[in-house]
């Protein structure tokens, strides 16, 4: 799956750091997440689309 | 990197079953020569470093079950199944060879110490697929 949390988190001028923080989960969670080597739970993604202000679909796309 | 919580709790809890376990070893090897007979006595000497085993086992079952982070328990389970899977590779494959040749006996003592190297392996290959080893200490 892919996602635009890059994207996103660059918008905001956030980094891998502050968005792991935001989010209460490691930073080495957020780089596995951006790089397509994780797929998060549902839990997590729902919180993801929260911080955004986003639908889980604008932020995770199918491949 | 700072630890999670959850790594603090295990450190505080191996730190004080390390500390118990080379006591009890210590202990149970100079009051039990070996090849001792099993009685009441050397049984329950014996049995002491066992339970700081169990000890160990325990704090790496609550790290487990204690990580908030999925994904770090994602790996930290990997981990596990590998050292699983070599742990039941090397003993199976091991027995085996001890029931047709006559190459030395494998003490079941070595089962949990193999276990530990195969988390150890478990981590590298968490580190060559993913690019991350694990949140273990």
């Amino acid at each position: 799956m892919r996602n635009r949390l890059k994207v996103l988190r660059a918008e905001r001028d956030w980094s891998q750091g502050d968005l792991a923080e935001r989010l209460e989960v490691s930073r080495q969670s957020v780089n596995a997440i951006e790089t397509g080597k994780y797929d998060p739970s549902l839990p997590l993604a729902f919180r993801i689309a929260d911080l955004f202000g986003l639908p889980i679909e604008e932020i995770f796309l199918k491949d | 990197m700072a630890m999670n919580p959850a790594q603090r709790r295990y450190v505080g809890r191996m730190i004080p079953v390390s500390i118990a376990y080379v006591a009890a070893i210590f202990l149970a090897s100079s009051l039990v020569p070996n090849g001792s007979p099993a009685t009441p006595l050397t049984v329950a000497v014996a049995l002491v470093p066992g339970l700081a085993v169990v000890g160990f086992i325990w704090a790496m079952g609550s790290y487990l079950f204690e990580l908030k982070d999925e994904y770090v328990r994602l790996l930290e389970v990997r981990k596990a199944l590998i050292a699983t899977a070599l742990t039941l590779g090397v003993c199976a494959t091991w027995g085996i060879l001890e029931i047709y040749t006559n190459v030395p006996r494998l003490a079941i003592f070595w089962v949990f110490p193999i276990w530990c190297v195969g988390l150890a392996i478990g981590g590298l290959v968490n580190r060559l697929t993913l690019g991350a080893g694990g949140g273990c200490p």
